[in-house]
């Protein structure tokens, strides 16, 4: 190559240049003291504040929950033919919100994604938060949750053994899979940083606890190597659980024969959905971390323009899956499917149909446009839709479909209780304040990962020739 | 029989061995139970309720083998023999008794639902004066010193009961006016069909019930009559009635049901012919009929009518003026000329008592007289009392003139319309006696409130029919501290040194002996007796009965009041209300109100609008539109369902939701009897006291003109707990329903396709239950639904809950409206688990709570069920049922005694649903296996299916290819129900086959 082909970086256009992933100069050394510093710092008055009021939905959230094991499912709404309703809604809503996290960790991870070094830590962080979140419906929503380890195959004197044909079975695995990966992904992501903070902290009961965490870690280089290899294949097992989770959650509902369950587009379709929804709530949460903690350097608008692509991507898959239900209702000439098609557009729950169709299909349509990606006021407008739009998807999908079947007879309007609204908040009590826990006391920002993306840290082909 | 051992049990039995100090299981309980305190809940909930052998055990009861008493139930003047099934003592189901002549086998829905009023823990326990608990020695000394002063002073005393068709009790009665000149008997039944004893006592001079024979009709008019569902005596002509219901093949004889009524009643919702006719415009009709026979079909008129009196009816001019298709009535006439004396014509109680005069005419000159409708007096009562005799009674007593005052059962205090009449006449008896189950109204006006037996703890004998007299024994012991009202009254004798005998048992005995025991019989009469006492009665020598002469002078009058020009439509336009005809009836379960306290009764849909827990008031769509439109409010001008609507007659005034119903004739309304109790825990502030509409002078009290209805306040609602809130089919093919000409179309047709599976089909060795449903035979009477909740231990939920859409009944009566909602045809199917082969209930739940067993049963294992309701969510049928909530713990004594000891009592959280009443297969599986034999086809019978009056439901093996149940699921009728989901349920349906009157 002659060398008027070589292009310094300093003469690329502009327009040309690649992102910035990092704002201003930013080194190892800075990066540390950056992250680290609100670990050292008593917290701002707005974080109290913000802990006030969630902990306060997460209290009243356990007070429902405790109100139903005192009385029994009769608490809330459910009733037959719905039987489930806010329970199940709430469950695969969380499981959903997960899966951006495992998404970023992972497959982006392998496909060298180089921006979300930046974003995983705290995505990750909140697929565990909103895996906590989910697992508690499983638990709760059964009649005798107090019985609700038979669902697990272990062995026993009863000759009890579960019955594997079924998808909650199925779900139980799978669940719980997720959730053994997905910590095991993230506490092994923060051993090197723990390493770090074990080494700068001062304080001695912080010292001991990093150090156990750290687990000896010292940064030799079989250390690394280990590590980067573990990561990998973890990264691996985890992409896998990104398509398969809420494949096996679609499942609850795709292997049943109500009509509006019964179709072969569920498990494509939940996992579009999932990631929607995910990538709606890092959205928001970035939005607020980024400026409150001093982060607008590291997570740079970039960040949010980039998932904000991805939501945009995933509005369109759902519009898609949307249509292709319609097609289904029409195609199949199964008239008890057009019923629960029609039942979602225009029947008793019309509005949760339309409010679903226009929070994720026509409002995410904006991002369209480079002004509402990089805008604040934009993004959160769109997060927040998408948020209420996936919730009142799976209440449209859940309840519109039971409340009528097969037989009209059986028929019967659905009406949640202001306990199903307790634990619902209480749920999302639960979230922040352990999402604001977690700001406080582990390093938000993958310090290590970020360490390999700043300038300099990667050889850097200047052009010429290797003489 | 079979007792579920679960691990409860098992901890129970072995916590308390002392092993070093602290046992093993011990050890293990503590660490579980700290584990789940420390997990946050605590729920377990482990019966510690203990089991105590008899130590010494009655001869006659071997703990976990049920005991059948026969006995005999009685409600106004219908009786019905029934056989009591008790373990350990206690009853716990109430079944037909086949030996019984008047029932044959069935009974009616309330006698199996009064069950539960034998254990109610609202009943009187013990005496009580002025409400202060007192001696069974003071009342009786109280009351016979009352009896003994006014026989001295010959002060005039007033007895109050209900019906008497017990010969025994009449006995008694007359031993008592023996003993006690001044005694006025007299008998108090607010449903009984008063409006017919107004009638016959005018044509005859007495009143006459006639026997109706259902089974020899081929051609029923029935004219404002519900005798397929609110009668007392529906159980029984139900049966007769379907054995001409279900025809095999298109070319059987079949019966046609021509309904004419204003308000949509059950009757008409089966009819092949359903007519609307404002109920006051019956009369005219009948009498059209009579001539239109006379004239086309040259049938000579019956004796006391003459051609001339017939002048008025002219069939066009009157048919245009009724409003009526003289084409349909011509083609009626043609039906019953046809017909001749296997026609039956009969009227219901909301018309004017000439229609009854009327229809004896038409059948007399049919020849149906004697033949379907027998004039033989079914049992009456003496001292029967009509609305305006005991008016006028209690005016008299108002006046003083009783010095004593004896309430034996029936309830005035609340079932008569006027209250303050009541209150005045009862304030003017200077001592009062009540004698009854429950403090209920009439007892809290009386002194004395003494609590009897219920009729399972009670003896008795019963004119059931006249050539029946049925038997009534206890099945239990006296519960509380309660005396048979016989007992107390002979007691009474007793002490008034009046020969008596020791006890009514003995005097039953004895008048038996005297009057029943056949005479030269080669049996000892102790024989006879328990031979009788086993059957449930004994049959006696029909007494042939002449047909009563008719009184000229009153069908003149009759005619008179027919030839009127019927009133216009009654429809007027007063400031904000509309003026209706009012057509009241008994509730379906709590009748007359007696069973309102009644939670199995109460909840019990009504067949025909599927409400629970209330009357709402039903009026017709056109009605509903016109009053919405006259009188708007809030911009809003029609009027909704469960919009409260106040209803005004010159007697009072009440208020009731509404509900538009379908078929209901513009003009009329119509609102259910027995509900807006003052008493008791169940009943009180359930639905409103219509009989407060009642004109007591009136000789039609439940067919009231004029009555004013007005929206209450801007929009009051109250929602009305349904169990089906969604009327239509949607146009899929779920209870199928053809008329004769359809179904032979449909066999000429090529077969429906078959649907092929991947999936192999399920093998079942040896049995394979499974019951085919005969939509053609029932009616929708809902008898299963209450003798499934008798038999399976079915918790009550309450009104809320059926509104939340969570009652827990295992059958359920799906009512569909098909058509015009103003001419609607009505189909009811029971629905219940389909016990499918491949039940999609089985594949989805987590915990293998739901199997399927070798014989083809869909299982429940309560223990293993930790309540994800999957099941329920994937069963097209949504039959199964969810404990939402604790159903059992807020029992109170003695209530839970009334649990079937074979079913398990379902906890919280846990999924239910129907089990073909496993107990029941598996006691006969036994019993043959026992004697070694095969089981015998019809030898199980599941309790829906034993109650089913109309046979509609037959239970059997489907393995076995001559079984009926085999044999009509080969049937040309025969479908499943979603078939085409690949289910394969065992359960099949016989499509409804109609008889309709040809078309133009």
């Amino acid at each position: 190559m002659g060398s008027d082909a070589v292009v310094f970086p300093e003469n690329i256009p502009e327009g040309l240049k690649p992102p910035a992933i990092l704002v201003g100069e930013v080194n190892a050394g800075g990066l540390d003291d950056q992250v680290h510093s609100h670990l050292y710092r008593r917290p701002p008055k707005a974080w109290f504040i913000a802990f006030a009021i969630t902990s306060t939905f997460m209290l009243t959230g356990f007070g429902c929950i405790g109100y139903t094991f005192w009385l029994g499912i009769g608490a809330w709404g459910n009733n037959i033919p719905v039987g489930w309703a806010f329970d199940i809604i709430n469950f695969v809503f969380w499981i959903g919100i997960g899966h951006a996290g495992t998404l970023i960790s992972a497959i982006l991870l392998l496909f060298r994604a180089r921006w979300r070094n930046a974003i995983s830590r705290f995505s990750e962080a909140m697929t565990i938060f909103a895996v906590i979140c989910a697992v508690i419906f499983p638990l709760i929503h059964v009649g005798r949750p107090w019985l609700a380890f038979f669902l697990f195959p272990y062995p026993n004197q009863r000759a009890l053994w579960p019955n594997f044909r079924s998808p909650l079975i199925w779900d139980v695995f799978a669940v719980n899979t997720y959730f053994a990966v997905s910590l095991l992904f993230w506490y092994l992501g923060l051993m090197p940083d723990m390493a770090s903070l074990r080494d700068r902290t001062l304080g001695k009961v912080r010292k001991v606890i990093y150090s156990v965490l750290a687990l000896g870690w010292r940064g030799a280089a079989s250390h690394w190597q280990h590590y980067e290899r573990a990561y990998l294949i973890i990264a691996g097992l985890a992409t896998g659980l990104v398509l398969s989770v809420h494949s096996v959650v679609s499942f609850d509902f795709a292997v049943s024969l109500v009509p509006g369950w019964h179709m072969t587009i569920f498990p494509p379709y939940f996992v579009a959905g999932a990631i929607f929804a995910g990538f709606a709530m890092v959205v928001l949460a970035l939005v607020v971390v980024r400026t409150t903690m001093n982060l607008k350097n590291l997570i740079t608008d970039y960040h949010l323009e980039v998932m904000n692509k991805v939501i945009l991507t995933c509005a369109c898959l759902m519009g898609y899956s949307y249509l292709l239900e319609a097609f289904t209702a029409w195609y199949s000439m199964n008239s008890y499917i057009h019923h629960t098609f029609m039942q979602y557009i225009g029947g008793t729950y019309w509005w949760a149909g339309w409010t679903t169709i226009t929070c994720n299909i026509l409002i995410p349509q904006l991002l369209w446009f480079r002004r509402f990606r990089r805008s604040y006021t934009g993004m959160v407008f769109v997060a927040i839709a998408v948020t209420v739009g996936m919730w009142f998807e799976r209440f449209v999908i859940i309840v519109s479909s039971l409340h009528q079947d097969f037989l009209p007879s059986s028929w019967h309007i659905y009406k949640p209780t202001i306990v199903d609204f307790g634990i619902l908040f209480g749920t999302f009590g639960l979230f922040f304040t352990l999402v604001l826990l977690f700001a406080r006391v582990l390093p938000v920002i993958a310090t290590t990962e970020m360490k390999m993306i700043l300038p300099g840290s990667q050889p850097l082909h200047k052009g010429g020739s290797h003489e | 029989m079979t007792r579920e051992l679960n691990d409860n049990d098992l901890a129970e039995a072995f916590a308390d061995l002392p092993v070093d100090g602290i046992s093993r299981r011990r050890f293990l309980s503590l660490l579980s139970a700290s584990a789940a305190l420390g997990f946050g809940v605590s729920c377990s909930r482990i019966d510690r309720g203990s089991i105590v052998p008899y130590t010494k055990r009655p001869d006659e009861i071997i703990p976990g083998v049920e005991e059948y008493y026969a006995s005999t139930f009685q409600e106004g003047l219908v009786t019905y023999g029934v056989l009591v099934k008790t373990r350990e003592g206690r009853p716990i189901h109430v079944e037909g008794n086949s030996e019984h002549l008047f029932s044959q086998g069935k009974t009616s829905l309330r006698s199996i639902g009064d069950l539960l009023g034998l254990y109610d823990p609202d009943r009187l326990r013990a005496p009580s004066y002025k409400g202060a608990p007192a001696g069974w020695a003071d009342a009786e000394k109280a009351i016979t010193h009352a009896l003994s002063d006014a026989r001295l002073m010959d002060k005039p005393v007033l007895f109050l009961t209900n019906a008497i068709v017990s010969p025994a009790q009449k006995a008694l009665l007359f031993d008592l006016k023996l003993a006690l000149p001044s005694l006025l008997h007299v008998a108090w039944e607010p449903n009984l069909p008063q409006s017919q004893i107004h009638a016959t006592r005018m044509l005859f001079g007495k009143a006459v019930l006639p026997r109706l024979h259902f089974d020899r009709a081929q051609l029923i008019l029935a004219l404002q009559s519900d005798f397929l569902g609110a009668d007392s005596a529906a159980a029984a002509y139900v049966q007769a009635f379907s054995t001409h219901r279900s025809p095999a093949n298109p070319s059987e004889s079949m019966s046609r049901l021509c309904v004419v009524e204003g308000n949509m009643t059950l009757t008409g919702a089966n009819a092949d012919q359903r007519l609307q006719l404002n109920p006051w415009k019956m009369l005219p009709l009948v009498f059209v009929l009579v001539r239109l026979l006379n004239e086309l079909h040259s049938i000579p008129l019956p004796e006391g009518l003459t051609a001339d009196d017939l002048r008025e009816f002219e069939p066009g001019g009157m048919l245009r003026a009724l409003g009526i298709s003289p084409i349909v009535v011509k083609r009626l006439a043609e039906d019953l000329a046809r017909a001749g004396k296997s026609s039956l014509v009969l009227a219901g109680d909301a018309v004017v008592p000439e229609t009854h005069m009327a229809c004896t005419l038409l059948n007399r000159m049919l020849g149906a007289e004697g033949n379907t409708v027998e004039m033989s007096t079914t049992p009456s009562s003496p001292g029967l009392l009509t609305y305006a005799e005991l008016e006028k009674l209690l005016k008299e007593a108002a006046q003083g003139k009783f010095a004593l005052g004896i309430f034996w059962g029936t309830n005035p205090a609340y079932s008569f319309p006027n209250a303050p009449l009541w209150k005045q006449a009862i304030s003017k008896i200077p001592e009062t006696y009540r004698i009854g189950l429950y403090e209920d109204e009439t007892a809290l006006d009386c002194l004395w409130r003494l609590p009897e037996h219920h009729w399972l703890e009670s003896w008795g004998d019963f004119e059931s029919a006249s050539d029946f007299i049925g038997l009534r024994q206890p099945a239990i012991g006296a519960i509380h501290d309660t005396r048979q009202a016989e007992d107390l009254l002979l007691s009474c004798l007793r002490q008034m040194k009046m020969p008596a005998s020791r006890s009514y048992l003995e005097y039953l005995k004895n008048r038996w002996q005297a009057d029943v025991y056949p005479v030269g019989s080669p049996a000892s009469f102790e024989a006879f007796w328990n031979a009788s006492l086993h059957n449930g009665g004994a049959k006696r020598e029909r007494r042939p009965s002449p047909s009563p002469v008719v009184n000229r002078d009153e069908v003149k009058k009759a005619i008179l009041a027919a030839s009127k020009p019927p009133t216009a439509n009654n429809v007027d336009h007063l400031p904000e209300s509309m003026e209706v005809d009012l057509v009241l009836s008994p509730g379906a379960g709590v009748f007359d109100g007696r069973y309102a306290n009644n939670g199995w009764l109460n909840e019990l849909s009504d067949p025909v609008t599927k409400a629970t827990w209330g009357n709402p008031i039903l009026i017709s769509i056109a009605d509903a539109e016109y009053f919405g439109l006259m009188h708007p409010f809030n911009g809003r001008d029609d009027l909704k369902e469960q919009d409260i609507l106040e209803i005004f007659t010159n007697a009072g005034k009440i208020e009731a939701p509404v509900i538009i119903q379908p078929g209901q004739m513009p003009g009329v309304a119509s609102i259910a009897l027995g509900y807006g109790r003052q008493t008791g825990t169940v009943a009180t502030g359930i639905g409103a006291n219509a009989y407060r509409l009642i004109d007591p002078s009136s000789r039609n009290p439940f067919l009231i003109q004029k009555a004013r209805i007005k929206r209450k306040g801007a929009g009051e609602r109250h929602a009305i707990p349904k169990t089906q809130v969604h009327n239509r089919m949607e146009g899929h093919d779920l209870a199928r329903s053809w008329t004769l000409a359809e179904y032979s179309q449909k066999l000429k047709e090529k077969k429906e396709r078959e649907y092929v599976s991947l999936i192999p089909d399920q093998k079942f060795p040896g049995h394979k239950w499974g019951m085919v449903v005969d939509l053609s035979a029932c009616v929708g009477c809902s008898a299963c639904a209450i003798a499934c909740q008798s038999e399976n231990n079915i918790p009550v939920v309450g009104p809320e809950r059926v509104l939340e859409g969570r009652a827990m009944h295992w059958i359920r009566i799906d009512r569909y409206y098909e058509g015009d909602l103003r001419d609607p045809k009505v189909l009811h199917q029971p629905m219940f688990c389909q016990h499918c082969d491949n039940a999609p209930c089985e594949i989805v739940c987590p915990v293998n709570a739901t199997v399927h067993s070798s014989d083809g049963l869909n299982q429940m294992v309560y223990n293993r069920c930790v309540g994800t309701r999957y099941c329920s969510n994937n069963c097209p049928f949504k039959v199964r049922r969810f404990n939402f909530f604790d159903y059992t713990s807020m029992k109170k004594e003695p209530e839970s005694l009334v649990y079937n000891p074979e079913v398990t009592v379902r906890p919280r959280g846990v999924m239910e649903k129907c089990t073909l009443c496993i107990q029941r297969i598996n006691n006969t599986r036994q019993k043959a296996k026992i004697e070694n034999r095969q089981i015998i086809d019809g030898e199980i019978r599941p309790a829906c299916v034993a109650a089913c009056p109309s046979g509609a439901l037959v239970f059997g093996d489907l393995n076995n290819t001559e079984s009926r149940v085999a044999r009509l699921s080969r049937a040309d009728r025969n479908y499943r129900v979603l078939e085409e989901l690949g289910i394969k349920p065992s359960m099949s349906y016989l499509a409804d086959i109609s008889n309709p009157a040809n078309k133009g």
